[in-house]
């Protein structure tokens, strides 16, 4: 949940590669395009220039001997005469009036020249060259002075077919700038695949480490000679080894201080046998202090069973171990056992043939805290309910498993904090003496979360007066692999059994003597 | 108190530590037993040499020869009722100590009323009284329960009292599936909705005993989710 989260507000370190592997080719590619343009355009257009000048110059070597007339006419005709190049115009200068202009198309006639040009051609006696636009057209215009009558030589030629061949090549360019990034793009998810591999082993080795895989390792050998990721490799490594040294560590101190404590206890607990046997005989307010002596060493007892417990969590030194639990059956021969025989339990039909893969154990330890809970702070369970839930279909089923009661049940800002340690709620102390410290719904949780299941607590759901504790657990097919149908499954299995029964099996004992007491 | 207890029905208690020791026995004591005590493994394969007792309950932490061997020792010689006492948290002792022979074991701090109860329910077991079914055939296998015989192809097996009453108690209804729990209130009184490893490694004992085939069980079969039954 936290990683998912993570990943929604921060690209990955894949994702960043691939998007600085994109953004270069992006960059390189488009400074390749604009030079492409930039260049092709300048070279187009001088060429064009060049070629419009030389046409130009040699029309006005043909046209200077001929221009003897001011004759619009005849000058039209003269400019008919000459060669294809651009589209030619003649201004002559005359000496007594307006100068007479004639051009071969009137488009392109002596109105759409630039004032510059002409200027510099017609009063400065110059050749000269520009490029201009005239209504949205792109043209070019030469011209030359000739000496003849005063007079001036153009011509115009458009640039619009330039222009296209520019336009078109920007556009596959454009093209082409795209292509080139999605591949970049494509390259830089596909390389940094590679790149991150070693990222995703350690990563892959860390999760290992999570689960409780101790002693995952990264082979150093794999990384020895890659200078950056050797340290990484041979720290990660070390601080498995020292994680692994200080878990062993603290389990074996959970051990010690367990088998310390029992010790005692068993003393205490067997003396204290002998001494209700005979109990009859003591004056009577010895007879009152054995009592508060056996309330209090029961509570004392089962405080440190619940802390050995916690602590075994806390160590990491629990293992999970996954029965094959038909649901429905299990919940109700458990709450027959513990709950007594009365109590109601209701099952959806759904789960009547299904069986799950969950640890039996700590499944039972669940329902007894929960029972127990119902007991001290109501007057008992009311009813246990085994419901399956899929809130929808994206999302995997579960199965819930809840314990209601008629008590005064849990304020609403309880909730959330009545499964923390050693936490009463505002209900605790307020009944007798026989109230347990608040460890039993911290260790369902415990064993809830295990198995990847939760806990929590709501409002009953017929609206009635108390609380409902929900035990939700993932609705999990058992894999055939760990049918215990014949010996060698059974041989395989066994020294996890054996961790796990030793680890936390010595309740059991405790649990009976209470419960039978109290019923 | 021990109305069912047999006058003279002798417990042979294994334990190093002195206060232990002495406090249960008083207990025990309290509930009609008779007890025995033994300090050290040694001690204790001696003193059941000299005298066999009824019931042994061994401490798993002995100084000198531990209490799994002391168990292999004593279950070598007789199948007397043994209860594994185990107070480590993190070794594989409860079913270490049921490879080693025991039929039950309990976790320290030990509740003597719980004690006695188990030991009450292994006597009794001990001495199954079925009443009709006098002869109960399986294919190859054939279960008298009146004698506490069992034999396969012909040829007498030998069971400790808890694989044979547990056996007896499956092929008394043949078919019939029980759940973990089922089997360990029938065959070891346990009151509580308890651990059912105890019953797999039992069953996983019984079946090297009874099946041809072990790894492929023909006869004490797994529900799965359920429990285990009797191919009938």
């Amino acid at each position: 949940m936290h990683r998912g989260m993570h990943r929604g507000m921060h690209l990955g370190l894949r994702g960043r590669i691939t998007i600085a592997v994109a953004l270069v080719g992006l960059l390189l590619s488009t400074v390749l395009s604009v030079t492409t343009i930039t260049v092709a355009r300048t070279t187009l257009l001088d060429t064009r220039e060049d070629a419009l000048t030389r046409q130009a110059l040699a029309n006005s070597e043909t046209l200077r001997p001929e221009i003897d007339t001011s004759e619009a006419a005849e000058l039209q005709t003269l400019l008919s005469s000459l060669p294809d190049g651009g589209t030619p115009s003649v201004i002559v200068q005359t000496t007594t009036g307006e100068p007479v202009s004639v051009s071969i198309d009137t488009r392109y006639g002596i109105d759409v020249l630039p004032s510059e040009l002409l200027d510099r051609v017609v009063e400065g006696r110059t050749t000269g060259i520009m490029r201009f636009e005239s209504e949205g057209q792109p043209l070019v215009a030469v011209g030359i002075p000739l000496t003849e009558r005063d007079a001036s030589y153009f011509e115009v030629n458009t640039l619009d077919d330039i222009n296209t061949a520019i336009r078109t090549l920007s556009v596959t360019l454009m093209v082409v700038t795209a292509f080139a990034t999605i591949l970049a793009m494509a390259l830089g998810f596909w390389s940094s695949r590679y790149a991150l591999q070693p990222l995703r082993r350690i990563g892959e080795a860390a999760e290992s480490v999570a689960l409780g895989q101790l002693d995952t390792r990264i082979d150093y050998e794999d990384y020895a000679s890659d200078l950056d990721l050797a340290p990484l490799v041979a720290n990660f490594n070390d601080m498995v080894s020292a994680l692994q040294g200080r878990i062993d560590r603290d389990a074996r101190f959970a051990s010690d201080v367990s088998h310390e404590l029992r010790s005692p206890l068993t003393t205490l607990n067997a003396s204290i046998g002998v001494l209700l046997n005979n109990r009859e005989q003591l004056p009577e307010r010895s007879q009152q202090a054995l009592d508060l002596l056996d309330l209090d060493m029961r509570r004392f007892t089962q405080l440190v069973e619940d802390l050995l417990e916690i602590s075994r969590f806390d160590a990491g030194a629990v293992r999970l171990e996954l029965d094959s639990v038909a649901i429905v059956p299990t919940v109700r021969a458990a709450v027959a056992s513990m709950g007594g025989a009365a109590l109601r339990v209701e099952s959806d039909p759904a789960l009547d043939d299904v069986v799950i893969a969950c640890d039996r154990r700590r499944l039972v330890r669940i329902l007894a805290n929960y029972l127990d809970n119902a007991a001290k702070y109501a007057d008992g369970a009311t009813g246990v309910f085994v419901e399956r839930h899929q809130p929808d279909d994206d999302r995997p089923a579960t199965v819930q498993i809840a314990v209601e009661d008629d008590g005064p049940g849990v304020p609403e800002a309880e909730r959330g904090r009545i499964f923390d340690r050693f936490n009463r709620g505002d209900q605790g102390g307020s009944r007798g003496m026989d109230l347990g410290v608040g460890l039993g719904l911290a260790l369902a949780a415990e064993h809830a979360r295990l198995q990847g299941g939760d806990v929590w607590v709501e409002d009953r759901h017929d609206g009635g007066q108390g609380a409902r504790f929900v035990v939700e657990l993932p609705l999990q097919e058992p894999g055939t692999a760990d049918e215990p149908d014949d010996a060698d499954d059974l041989a395989s299995v066994t020294r996890e059994e054996a961790e796990s029964f030793a680890l936390t099996g010595e309740l059991p004992a405790i649990r009976i003597e209470q419960g039978g007491e109290r019923a | 108190m021990g109305d069912n207890v047999r006058v003279g029905t002798r417990i042979l208690y294994v334990e190093d530590d002195q206060r232990i020791r002495g406090s249960v026995k008083l207990a025990l004591e309290d509930d009609g037993w008779q007890v025995d005590e033994a300090e050290t493994g040694e001690d204790a394969i001696v003193n059941f040499d000299r005298q066999p007792s009824d019931v042994v309950l061994i401490d798993i932490m002995l100084p000198g020869i531990d209490g799994f061997e002391v168990c292999r020792s004593i279950r070598r010689r007789s199948d007397v009722p043994i209860i594994m006492v185990t107070a480590r948290a993190d070794t594989h002792d409860v079913v270490a100590g049921l490879e080693a022979g025991a039929d039950d074991y309990m976790t320290k701090p030990l509740q003597p009323k719980e004690l006695s109860a188990r030991i009450r329910a292994l006597l009794r077991r001990a001495r199954p009284n079925q009443p009709g079914n006098p002869r109960l055939r399986f294919g190859d296998l054939e279960v008298v329960p009146s004698e506490g015989v069992v034999s396969r192809d012909g040829e007498q097996l030998h069971l400790t009292k808890t694989e044979f009453r547990l056996l007896v108690e499956l092929a008394n209804n043949p078919g019939k599936v029980f759940s973990r729990e089922d089997l360990l209130e029938k065959v070891w009184g346990h009151g509580v909705f308890g651990d059912g490893r105890l019953v797999d490694v039992h069953v996983r004992r019984l079946r090297t005993k009874v099946e041809a085939d072990p790894a492929n069980p023909r006869h004490v079969v797994t529900v799965r989710g359920l429990g285990y039954k009797l191919q009938p």
